[in-house]
């Protein structure tokens, strides 16, 4: 305290510290509930699915596509100047990728059973694991990924959901019009999606201050009964022409104006508090133009087939199709119906590597993302630093763990199966 | 699946990618490095092997030198001692040399000696039988007593000897 005292430079960093802790509290979640909340921002729709944020002809761009090849330009970028112009004596880039590759090199010859380079077939595939995986995930907490993007309207929603609608009413009912499986499928998305909430904006900007609690029900945006969609369904099926049916018509206005219809108020809690209206605000959602690649089922799940497909040819290739399909397929006959039983049992063990290894790095990094939204909600400004940084690390430790596990699968895929068995037959 | 999002689409374009990326990355950086390392690994086991030899012939030579010196050394002392040994050859020969001379110089003068001593016993003796011939023939000359006999011996000894002494 006295170092603190004496010296102004630190006392000065000290009180700014302070003001930025107590304007981060106070215009964060905690100062709304007490009319302040100057900072705050709406708390983004946490949508698991990435959003798709351009069409390149019929081809739906992701947002999470985006940061993938963003990473993996880094990544070409830092491996061209790496291995452009090797030398003996390394220096910059090179020396970087030389000591990510003699780590990994040791580990693999570790894991591998000790010897060097017996490692060596399963090296290329785990170091890009952990390069491409650790890379995805610091480019994903990026400050903007998944924070900066545009409003996407009421009708534009509708439009991409009653797409995907129609493809399965299409199937259910092959025998319906074009305009009738529309129909349907916008009748399905109405009654399904009713109570999905939007954030309401006035114009351009986005309504701040309420975060979370700023959001609209659809119904309030469209407005329409259970009973008259369920009257609407049933003329469509008997194949009548509803396109002018007043109620039809009405929710095609909501729809294309994607306004609160209905007042829809909410107490902001608080003495001096008036219920907000946001009768007659736009409604929308936010569609973060980038968002982390791991955050998106797609790419874990394409890594993790990506390594349980290889690991299962390193097992072809190192035993054979009788030695390493003996694994799975065992005569019950010759080996008892319980050896039997185990073999399906690992079969299965291999479906379900892949899915975990899909679910813990996505399920990881999302709640990372998640948890710095919470953060830049809760207190703005220097809420989410330290959170910043357990990103970094988590980011790192997920790679690590993902590429490991590749290659202890690996290794134990090209061991031979139980060699007690074949040392017990030798004798 | 729907509500993860996951989509062939999308799967399909993850996994071309993540492929694509890996080949890349293969061509950029693993190769290159992969074989630059296991090269230089090479060069580092040629030099130490050459090292190794460099060593293994920096001790050899080493180990000749000093037996050339070891043999160089017993040499010289084998020629010390043989020049010793001359050496002393030839000063006992000297010494010998030189007594012999002293010997032969004493013996030629003991020679010399004795003839001078021979010459002289020589002469006394003619002189005395000279001189006992004179005093004999005074002796028969006059006839003499006893007492002058002895006298007159007397007399011519110390005449021989004035004699001889002039």
């Amino acid at each position: 305290m006295g170092k603190l005292l004496s010296s102004p430079k630190l006392l000065v960093i000290a009180i700014a510290a302070v003001a930025a802790l107590l304007v981060s509290v106070a215009g964060g979640a905690l100062g709304a509930s007490f009319g302040l909340g100057f900072l705050g921002g709406p708390i983004p729709f946490i949508s698991i699915p990435a959003e798709r944020v351009a069409f390149i002809g019929s081809y739906p761009l992701l947002n999470s596509t985006i940061m993938f090849w963003v990473g993996g330009l880094v990544l070409l970028f830092v491996a061209w100047r790496a291995g452009r112009n090797v030398k003996d004596v390394p220096s910059g880039w090179q020396n970087l990728m030389e000591m990510i590759y003699e780590f990994f090199s040791n580990t693999v010859d570790g894991v591998a059973g000790g010897e060097p380079k017996s490692g060596r077939r399963f090296l290329a595939l785990v170091s890009t694991i952990f390069l491409v995986v650790m890379i995805i995930n610091w480019v994903g907490i990026l400050p903007g990924v998944g924070s900066i993007g545009r409003i996407e309207t009421i009708e534009e929603w509708v439009h991409h959901h009653v797409e995907d609608l129609e493809a399965e009413v299409h199937e259910e009912h092959p025998d319906y019009s074009p305009k009738q499986v529309h129909s349907i499928a916008l009748i399905h998305l109405l009654e399904e999606h009713g109570d999905d909430t939007f954030v309401a904006f006035d114009g351009v900007f986005v309504w701040l201050g309420q975060g979370e609690q700023a959001r609209v029900p659809l119904r309030h945006i469209v407005t329409f009964e259970d009973h008259e969609l369920h009257d609407l369904a049933d003329e469509v099926k008997h194949g009548e022409d509803i396109s002018h049916d007043p109620v039809w018509e009405r929710i095609e206005h909501d729809i294309h104006e994607g306004v609160v219809k209905e007042v829809f108020t909410y107490d902001l809690g608080g003495p001096s508090q008036t219920p907000y209206d946001f009768k007659g605000q736009t409604a929308g959602l936010l569609v973060p133009y980038l968002r982390g690649a791991s955050t998106d089922v797609n790419t874990t799940l394409a890594i993790a087939i990506v390594a349980m497909l290889t690991v299962q040819i390193w097992g072809f290739r190192a035993l054979g199709v009788r030695g390493y399909g003996g694994k799975f397929l065992v005569n019950p006959i010759s080996q008892g119906p319980i050896a039997t039983f185990v073999g399906v049992l690992e079969g299965f063990g291999e479906l379900t590597r892949t899915i975990s290894f899909t679910f813990r790095l996505f399920g990881n990094m999302f709640a990372g993302e998640i948890l710095l939204i919470a953060m830049a909600f809760l207190l703005p400004l220097i809420g989410i630093i330290p959170f910043m940084g357990l990103e970094l690390f988590v980011g790192v430790i997920q790679a690590y763990i993902f590429a490991m596990l590749t290659l202890v699968f690996g290794v134990m895929a090209v061991a031979s199966h139980g060699d007690h068995d074949s040392h017990a037959e030798e004798h | 699946m729907e509500a993860l999002g996951i989509t062939l689409q999308q799967l399909l374009t993850q996994l071309v990618s993540f492929l694509i990326l890996f080949f890349l990355l293969y061509k950029l950086a693993y190769g290159p490095i992969m074989g630059m390392l296991d090269s230089r690994a090479q060069k580092i086991k040629e030099s130490l092997e050459a090292a190794e030899t460099a060593r293994l012939e920096a001790a050899s030579s080493a180990e000749r030198v000093e037996a050339e010196i070891a043999q160089a050394r017993v040499e010289g002392q084998k020629i010390v001692a043989e020049a010793r040994d001359a050496a002393s050859k030839l000063r006992e020969q000297e010494q010998d040399r030189a007594r012999e001379e002293v010997e032969t110089m004493l013996e030629r003068a003991r020679t010399e000696i004795g003839r001078e001593k021979d010459s002289a016993v020589e002469e006394v003796r003619k002189e005395f039988a000279n001189l006992a011939i004179t005093a004999a023939e005074r002796i028969v000359e006059r006839s003499l007593d006893a007492k002058s006999h002895s006298s007159l011996i007397d007399k011519v000894l110390e005449e021989g000897l004035s004699e001889r002494k002039n």
